[in-house]
């Protein structure tokens, strides 16, 4: 690949030009027509995006392609998120048909801004380069900062907006520092490019150790974990995602807490996964390169330690169960940084897709029950209700003990998987932190059913509330819900496809088995 | 249907659970009609849980077995492998038997939300038989998970005052030794990996590879993963001090939810210890046992001397479960083959006599709404026939020969006594027995203050004896009573060859043919 090359390939970006090209004709639309109806709106993204899933199924066979002088890259690696994207994308826009009429808000605006937040998640997966991860996250944040603040007149939305945007850049401000960082690192006199932000390029050089710095490349790689632990919500960069999550509009909580996160961990596993551990060098190599690795998987186990615990404890003592989920959300991601510890991405993509559809499934009922204006958002809220609502009810239940991870649902597989991957490391590495990293896991993994429980037992066993109506529930939300409820199982009790995919999709896996 | 036997016995009860859930929504569907379905649907579990008993070959090892893949990506070689061995054989009729009968024994004392009572009775009966019949550690980590849910929302929904406190308390703290087993599965099953060069979770596998030296783990190791392992375990026996769960949950489960608490739950640690622990760490158990043993003992005598000062009936069973339950983890750990014998004799005998007690304190309570003893006295002039079974009950209980108890107790005494492997072993059996002369203590005199006497509380008075469904449901325990007191051995060559699997690797010296001294000894009684 040569500078000079530009290397167009439109097939390449096939699927985010897809999602934006949808943005663009809503927005046209509402501006033409004055107001678009809501159902259209809906409906042309939701076949924007079953468009952009088929654009990225016909990627498939083009795995390690690199387009655009190596700003992006074709591998299952990008596919494999850019499908958990799309489902949360498409579960999010079935959530939000009807909401965004009960809650007398402009359309066109916000299923554009939503697809143009996809457009950028899915170049974050796609990227192979680190400005182009950088593009890619402010596209998705600018559209979710708006969305944040989307209900003008809640004092609370605006909240959510003005903290997710001043911490937000915050943080961007911290991996870009990361960034040049690294690109200073990679300085290599008289080759070409002389420094790169180029991820294949900085792999390369970090494996024949052609680097000017090793140590730079470690501050480097320190402020993106920064960067990068603010999007994810870890601690402790995570006090943003309560306030946050509580103060949005459910949906776009929904939207936040699963597609932001899983964007984020895409980039996160693109960077550190593989690329800088990619090399099997790096593993063996004496003096600061060794120590390089060493320490930012010490470091990301006990940030992983340290959110698992801190989410799962303050979850506890949360009244409101948006705030509670935010907290949830956070110990999620303590638990999905378990499988970056193990250098394995295909146990963070299976954790991240099971996540997100649990996860949305959740939000899909509290929108229900919040009713307009996100008014009943406290536990209490939900008493009694079981049995005057059973299938929402039996629904919320199952994605909540989904969450805490009971056998026979996707979140027990992906917490397996991800456990199984760090044990197996720590083993292969004797870093007796890695089984630490586990035993605190499973431990977390008890406490967080408490919390889980709670919502049930107000359910079920609570004495019902005065004054709860049965709500209305839309078709559309029937669809989400049923889509969820169905991948749920379905990841739970026959996750094997969709493991064999990942599997093979993994090159590391790939030599180690030959 | 042959070899899918054992996983129609497993998912019946389920299939039952799910047509309940869908059939008759309609206004023409009675209670009654919900209740003689769910019960069809558990005695045809029962009846088809007979033939694996009565077509089961004593020293086959594991049979009836179904062994498909079900996950194999990741190298997580997850099979869905269920069979029946001397070990679940009679734990799983245990399951299948209670179930109908605690079925009936609430016929007439849940008033809310029956059809939903019925749904959580059945998916709890595939729960806990999927427990007993799985032979793949994931599918077994899986039914033991979910099998929570049920028993959750029976102590939640249908339980006493302080329900939501005992059905969180019992929920947690399962949580808290399941998912350190976990950790133990996700250890072993690497461990075996690297050593063998086979990833898999399959049970059978692992023992074996253990046995024959494929797989050896260091004594440090070994510690770990049998207490990631027993922990769980020793919390669901309860083993003294985890045990304050216990109480709680038995007094505020409804009665069909205490009988198979009791009678089952329990089993599942004991029975995990047995299947696991023993054969997976045999370093750390003869490591540990001396301590395991102490902490069994204490349980039996604390269990005793607190059941004796409950005012509440239902506590009282509670405790002494967990003075019963210490027997047979003392017997596991004497490594001898008649304590092991003894301890799932043991298990059996708690199930059928404390289901049993169960049953006759939630009958008495349908009628008065109090369980305090101080409520009762002289019973004996108003319901002649309930005291004579519940006469019949306690002696059981208190292991009187020719019941069954007594042959269970026995044996695990004088296994342990003779134990060659465990250290202070005489000093153990010795405090052991001590418990049995204090749970004859608290047993009769709780009896006696019941049962004779004048009747002192005139509400008393109008007690209507037993009915003829009441005696339905008291028939077979008694019957079995007997029956295992008189011919123990029907019960113990099924699972003889089991049991001798697991002692072996203690008792490399022994020389295998301990059966004839079992069946002299108890035929002596």
């Amino acid at each position: 690949m040569q500078p000079n090359d530009l290397g167009i390939n439109l097939h390449a970006v096939l699927p985010e030009t897809i999602i934006s090209v949808v943005a663009f004709i809503i927005m046209m639309v509402d501006a033409i027509s004055r107001n678009i109806e809501r159902r259209i709106a809906g409906a042309l993204s939701l076949l924007g995006l079953i468009g952009a899933g088929v654009a990225a199924v016909t990627l498939w066979k083009h795995d390690g392609e690199t387009s655009y002088s190596g700003m992006i890259i074709t591998d299952h690696f990008r596919l494999i998120f850019a499908f958990v994207f799309l489902i949360v994308a498409f579960l999010t826009v079935l959530i939000s048909m009807r909401w965004v009429k009960d809650e007398e808000l402009p359309v066109g605006e916000y299923f554009a801004l939503l697809l143009f937040a996809t457009t950028g998640m899915l170049f974050m997966s796609a990227a192979n380069d680190l400005v182009m991860i950088f593009l890619g996250l402010e596209i998705t944040s600018i559209s979710t900062y708006v969305l944040c603040g989307y209900r003008r007149r809640d004092l609370r939305s605006n909240e959510s907006a003005v903290k997710y945007f001043i911490l937000g850049s915050f943080s961007t401000a911290f991996l870009l520092f990361g960034i040049a960082f690294v690109y200073g690192a990679t300085y290599q006199a008289g080759a070409t490019p002389v420094a790169t932000t180029n991820l294949q390029i900085i792999k390369e050089r970090i494996a024949a150790g052609h680097l000017f710095s090793p140590e730079m490349l470690l501050a480097g790689a320190a402020m993106m974990i920064v960067g990068f632990g603010f999007k994810v919500a870890t601690a402790p960069f995570h006090v943003w995602s309560p306030d946050v999550y509580e103060g949005a509009p459910t949906p776009v909580t929904a939207f936040l807490s699963t597609g932001s996160k899983a964007a984020a961990f895409a980039s996160f596993a693109r960077v550190f996964v593989l690329t800088f551990a990619a090399t099997p060098l790096i593993a063996t190599a004496a003096g600061p390169l060794a120590n390089l690795q060493h320490a930012w998987v010490n470091a990301l186990a006990v940030m992983s330690i340290l959110t698992m615990t801190i989410g799962n404890l303050v979850a506890i003592v949360q009244s409101n169960i948006k705030r509670m989920l935010a907290y949830s959300s956070i110990a999620h991601a303590g638990y999905a940084l378990v499988g970056m510890v193990a250098l394995d991405w295909t146990s963070v993509a299976f954790y991240m897709l099971s996540y997100v559809v649990i996860n949305l499934g959740a939000f899909a009922i509290i929108e229900v029950i919040a009713r307009r204006g996100d008014r009943h958002t406290e536990i209490a809220d939900y008493q009694g209700i079981g049995f005057q609502s059973l299938g929402l009810a039996t629904a919320l239940s199952l994605f909540l003990l989904s969450l805490a991870g009971i056998p026979l649902t996707a979140g027990f597989v992906s917490k397996l998987l991800v456990f199984k991957a760090a044990w197996a490391a720590g083993s292969q590495t004797n870093n007796s932190l890695l089984h630490w990293v586990v035993i605190v896991g499973v431990i977390n993994s008890a406490i967080s059913w408490y919390y889980y429980l709670r919502v049930v037992v107000a359910m079920f066993f609570a004495e019902p509330a005065t004054g709860y109506v049965k709500p209305r529930v839309s078709r559309s939300l029937v669809a989400a819900l049923v889509l969820a409820i169905l991948g749920t199982l379905y990841l739970g009790v026959l996750p094997g496809k969709v493991l064999t995919t990942l599997d093979a999709a993994n090159p590391q896996n790939r030599t180690a088995k030959r | 249907m042959g070899e899918y036997i054992v996983t129609i016995v497993t998912l019946l009860p389920l299939v039952g659970a799910i047509y309940l859930a869908v059939i008759g929504r309609g206004e023409n569907t009675t209670e009654n009609d919900l209740k003689w379905t769910a019960l069809v649907f558990s005695l045809a579990t029962f009846i088809l849980s007979l033939s694996l008993a009565i077509r089961f070959v004593p020293g086959g090892g594991s049979q009836f077995q179904t062994d498909v893949e079900w996950i194999t990506a990741f190298k997580l070689g997850i099979r869905y492998h269920v069979g029946v061995d001397g070990l679940s054989l009679w734990l799983v009729l245990l399951t299948t038997l209670l179930v109908p009968l605690a079925l009936l024994s609430s016929w007439n004392s849940i008033h809310k939300r029956q059809r939903e009572f019925l749904i959580s009775m059945l998916a709890l009966e595939t729960g806990m038989i999927g427990v007993f019949v799985s032979m793949d550690l994931f599918l077994f980590y899986l039914y033991w998970e979910v099998m929570l849910v049920p028993m959750y929302l029976l102590i939640g929904i249908w339980g006493g005052e302080r329900r939501i406190y005992a059905a969180i308390k019992f929920v947690i703290y399962t949580v808290v030794g399941s998912l350190l087993m976990l950790a133990g599965i996700i250890a072993i099953y690497y461990a075996h990996g690297q050593a063998t060069a086979n990833y898999t979770f399959d049970i059978v596998k692992i023992t074996e590879d253990i046995r024959g030296g494929a797989l050896s783990l260091t004594p440090a190791t070994q510690s770990l993963m049998f207490w990631a392992f027993g922990l769980a375990f020793f919390i669901k026996v309860p083993l003294f001090p985890f045990h304050t769960w216990l109480p709680d949950a038995h007094v505020e489960a409804p009665t069909a939810g205490s009988v198979l608490l009791a009678g089952v739950l329990l089993k599942m640690g004991t029975y995990g210890l047995m299947r696991f622990n023993l054969p997976f760490f045999p370093d750390a158990a003869r490591q540990w046992a001396p301590f395991i043993c102490f902490l069994a003992v204490i349980g039996i005598i604390y269990g005793a001397l607190v059941a004796m000062v409950q005012p509440d009936l239902k506590k009282l069973v509670a405790y002494s479960s967990v003075s019963h339950l210490g027997f047979v983890v003392l017997g596991i750990f004497s490594f001898t083959d008649k304590g092991m014998q003894g301890a799932l004799y043991q298990m059996l005998n708690h199930g059928i006599s404390t289901g049993a007690l169960f049953v006759i304190v939630g009958m008495i309570y349908d009628r008065r709404h109090t369980r305090l003893i101080a409520e009762f006295g002289g019973l004996a002039n108003v319901m002649p026939v309930y005291s004579t079974l519940f006469l019949i009950v306690t002696l059981s209980s208190i292991a009187l020969p020719l019941l069954n108890g007594f042959v269970g107790e026995f044996l695990v005494l004088i296994g342990t006594y003779t134990s060659t492997v465990l250290p202070q072993a005489k000093l153990f059996a010795s405090l052991a027995a001590l418990g049995m002369i204090l749970s004859a203590v608290y047993m009769l005199w709780m009896y006696q203050r019941v049962i004779y006497g004048k009747v002192t509380n005139p509400a008393n008075l109008k007690l209507a004896d037993l009915n003829l469904r009441e005696k339905v449901v008291l028939a077979p325990m008694i019957l079995l009573i007997f029956v295992m007191g008189v011919y123990p051995n029907l019960f113990l060559a099924r699972s003889k060859q089991a049991v001798q699997d697991i002692s072996a690797p203690y008792n490399p010296g022994a020389v295998a043919t301990p059966r004839a001294g079992v069946m002299n000894e108890t035929e002596e009684k």
